[in-house]
């Protein structure tokens, strides 16, 4: 079959890289360059938010309309208050589940705050700590019919955390520098306050990212309500 | 502070994208206003800087976050890409001014139609004028998934159909893009594309096939390139009528430079100039027999879309001066001639249901304007003088009789031909049919018509003095054969 | 095309992981792609996707194995020994960075597609992709 054919074509031409060998090129500059010049003991996060911090900028707009073309794509009209309309999930969920989630979520939230702030230090950073703060989130929403998220603050976050990213780079330009050079004191190794912008730029990296997986969970769980009202009344109108 | 930065191009759409919705709960009019004032900015920059790439002579290399290339990416406006990238903006803003007064959506989808084409424009943009192929990768995305909610926009099920079909593929292109990227980098260890140029001998020949071949389709499918253009027509015709001329002008032209900056700078295969002939003879044959067949307007304009693009690699394949020239010209006209047809066509069908060609029957009369400028836009396309697209076809047959490639002559006049019969058919339903008055005809508003009348002042303007713009042409196609040049200006500072 | 030969004795534990990963990797795209192809519901096809981008991801991440060395982080006992002279070897960290940006897209598009599956359902009532095949040539 087809399928045979691509594999084996597959396997060959990968099994021609080596595995394990050191063929690091700029890496190896990045490797020298990210403790002395940046302050940053995380090689990844220095590559991520300052040498290719560009990527980052589009990776962060991705998700941005990922949200925008759910929003586009499944016409939520506004703010349907689901406190009148708790039928987000078909089970309700048991006892356990919902006590644990009032008592886990604190902790979920402040495990994914500590993960973006130290994104220089450790591993981890905005991605991570956002999504962590996101699944926190969605226990309280698969726990809890009632519990609504406000749109309105998503997308304050969302918008903010994105123009602090943007332009914390256009202030490098403003300074008379390149776009998301680094303008603030590299400070010393290992310490909190180090790295300049960029734990500046992964915390609102983090919010952003929170703020708009949380938004996104939201639209999909109530999407699920109006598809079960709304197949009732369109057997009955004439599609 | 600069006012003219090529990384105005995409700062400030992220930024004014990301600011919209407050923008919006401020006062709702802004929402349509700010994107015109940043595509008004944009528009303007883009002579300025076209001027001073055109007297310098030399490209313009921003260094993003300060680190030298290969370390940091960087943004190469050169003459070539900044050309593109220039039209592309100034496009951006008569799209803009025809959708200015989007009536046929509420609060709520405007805000999202106007982010949607500004981050559109930025993601074409970006994988234009950057010099990474990584971020390359990562723009592409972003002009993908904003085409995949734009194709979703209306509330009918054929949008979302469409969309999920150009989804498909364009994860199976992003997929082999991505495994080419990894080959590459796995042998050369850096992701700059003059970096990747400069080394590509140190890769091992099989690997270096692989990776090109990975990229090649990758990003062929992104412009429309056969056989895997499938989503195309379905994404044209169901997509907002402004957004089919952005798919015309701006996505396909974004995946077509990636494939020429790939063919011609990076990799150094003689043998690639010959794959983009045959893909684009194919592309370029079986889209006019199709757009033949069609019944909807929109689905025919598609199709002659991916024709006009099979012409445009067929153009570049010939690895000469006057080939490149062609090319260019070529893309400017494609993209100008086609937004005016997409922008008159969706008024034209406004109100039939399924934009059917016979539901034209004698519009001619009751939208004169409207169908006029159809009109010029189909005479353009076909050639005729004195409109712009004579002047690129005469450059193409002249750069295929440079070659003594006679038979290509023919098939480009015959295919000339072929156009003319599907266009006029068009015409011939609006000026000669009878009107069975079943579909009440819609009138542009003011912005929208003065957008066509623009487009179809630029085309008369350039078919009359072709002189406007030859001398940009000539120097872009210049600076896509100089790959010597491209990597010295990077690497060397 | 020269595919190494796989020698069993010799074959030193490297060897044997490079085989075991790549293999798994590669299957994960070929399975991926299985389901976008043959598979006729939505949601399946959609799942395949998903398993595709998260075989390049992996692929992408092997490559950046560097035998011998640990993450690139300057955690304070890397300093220290970086100071008494010793050499220390770390992982590339670049394939990581790219992946990290590259598991975000994928994300993204799951979302979107995931949307579109919702309204196609919403107007079909079906998520078998041979009753939605309405645009024809």
């Amino acid at each position: 079959m087809v399928l045979l054919y691509l594999t084996y074509v597959l396997l060959a031409t990968f099994f021609q890289i080596p595995f394990g060998i050191d063929h690091m090129n700029v890496a190896r500059e990045y490797l020298k360059h990210s403790p002395k010049d940046l302050g940053v003991a995380n090689a990844v996060t220095a590559i991520v938010v300052n040498f290719r911090g560009f990527d980052t900028l589009g990776e962060v707009t991705v998700l941005f309309l990922a949200s925008t073309g759910l929003g586009a794509i499944l016409f939520r009209r506004r703010e349907i208050h689901t406190m009148l309309n708790p039928r987000r999930t078909s089970v309700v969920a048991s006892r356990i589940v919902q006590v644990a989630g009032k008592f886990l979520f604190p902790l979920i939230v402040l495990l994914g705050a500590y993960v973006f702030i130290h994104g220089h230090l450790t591993p981890g950073g905005g991605f991570q700590g956002g999504v962590i703060i996101a699944t926190g989130y969605l226990f309280l929403l698969l726990a809890y019919r009632q519990f609504a998220i406000r749109h309105s603050v998503v997308t304050w976050v969302e918008s903010l955390a994105g123009a602090t990213f943007a332009g914390l780079g256009l202030t490098g330009i403003i300074l008379g520098k390149q776009f998301l050079q680094n303008f603030l004191p590299a400070g010393t190794l290992n310490d909190l306050l180090s790295g300049g912008i960029i734990p500046l730029i992964y915390i609102a990296v983090g919010f952003k990212v929170a703020a708009e997986i949380t938004g996104i969970l939201d639209t999909v769980l109530s999407i699920g309500v109006e598809v079960n009202e709304q197949t009732q009344t369109q057997t009955q109108k004439n599609e | 502070m600069v006012a003219a930065n090529p990384i105005y191009y995409i700062a400030l759409p992220l930024l004014t994208a990301f600011l919209l919705p407050l923008f919006g709960k401020l006062h709702k009019e802004l929402i349509r206003i700010v994107p015109g004032l940043l595509f008004a900015y944009l528009a303007w920059m883009s002579f300025v800087l076209i001027n001073q790439v055109m007297t310098t002579g030399q490209p313009i290399v921003v260094q993003i976050a300060g680190w030298k290339p290969p370390l940091g990416i960087n943004l190469m406006f050169t003459p070539f890409s900044g050309f593109l990238v220039a039209f592309i903006n100034i496009l951006a803003f008569l799209v803009w001014l025809y959708s200015y007064k989007f009536k046929k959506v509420e609060f709520d989808n405007a805000l999202k139609y106007f982010v949607l084409l500004m981050l559109i424009t930025a993601g074409s943009t970006g994988v234009i004028v950057t010099g990474d192929l990584f971020n390359q990768f990562v723009f592409l995305e972003i002009t993908a998934i904003s085409s995949y909610s734009l194709t979703a926009f209306y509330r009918g099920r054929d949008g979302a159909e469409a969309a999920f079909k150009y989804l498909l593929i364009g994860s199976l292109a992003s997929t082999f893009v991505l495994l080419g990227i990894l080959i590459i980098y796995t042998q050369l260890g850096t992701l700059n594309m003059a970096d990747i140029a400069r080394n590509i001998d140190k890769m091992p020949q099989s690997l270096k096939i692989a990776a090109f071949l990975l990229l090649f389709v990758g990003f062929g499918i992104e412009a429309e390139m056969f056989p895997m253009n499938g989503w195309a027509p379905d994404a044209y015709s169901q997509a907002p009528g402004p957004i089919g001329a952005v798919f015309a002008s701006m996505t396909s032209k974004a995946g077509l430079y990636a494939l020429l900056r790939l063919s011609f700078t990076i990799f150094d295969f003689s043998v690639a100039s010959k794959l983009l002939f045959v893909m684009g003879l194919l592309t370029l044959i079986f889209a006019e027999g199709i757009a033949l067949r069609q019944e909807r307007i929109k689905r025919m304009l598609a199709y002659s879309s991916i024709g006009q693009i099979g012409l445009i690699m067929i153009a570049f394949s010939f690895n000469t001066y006057l080939g490149f020239f062609a090319g260019i010209f070529l893309m400017l006209n494609h993209a100008l001639i086609k937004s005016l047809l997409f922008f008159s066509a969706s008024f034209l069908v406004y109100n039939s249901p399924q934009k059917y060609i016979r539901d034209l029957n004698g519009f001619g009369k009751y939208m004169p304007l409207t169908a006029f400028l159809f009109g010029l836009g189909a005479f353009a396309l076909v050639g005729f003088p004195p409109l712009s697209g004579f002047w690129s076809k005469f450059y193409l047959v002249t750069a295929a009789a440079d070659k003594n490639m006679i038979f290509l002559v023919v098939v480009i006049l015959s295919v000339a031909m072929v156009e003319l019969v599907y266009y006029f058919r068009v015409l011939h339903r609006l000026y000669f049919a009878e009107p069975t008055g079943e579909y009440e005809p819609k009138r542009p508003r003011w912005n929208a018509a003065l957008a066509m009348i623009l487009l179809a002042v630029v085309i008369l303007a350039i078919g009359i003095y072709p002189d406007m713009v030859t001398g940009y042409i000539g120097k872009a196609a210049h600076a896509i054969m100089d790959k010597a040049g491209y990597i010295q200006s990077v690497l060397a500072r | 095309m020269n595919r190494p030969k796989l020698k069993l004795r010799k074959m030193n534990s490297l060897e044997y992981l490079k085989i075991v990963l790549y293999t798994t990797s590669i299957l994960l795209i070929i399975i991926g792609l299985y389901a976008v192809v043959i598979k006729r519901n939505l949601i399946k096809i959609v799942l395949g996707l998903s398993i595709v981008d998260s075989g390049v991801n992996l692929l992408f991440i092997l490559m950046g194995y560097i035998s011998g060395g640990t993450a690139p982080i300057f955690s304070p006992a890397v300093m220290e020994k970086i100071q008494a002279g010793q050499s220390v070897s770390m992982v590339d960290p670049v394939p990581q960075a790219l992946v990290l940006t590259a598991i975000v897209i994928g994300f993204g598009v799951t979302a979107v597609a995931l949307a579109l599956v919702i309204r196609l359902y919403k107007h079909h009532k079906t998520t078998n992709i041979d009753e939605i095949r309405n645009l024809k040539w």
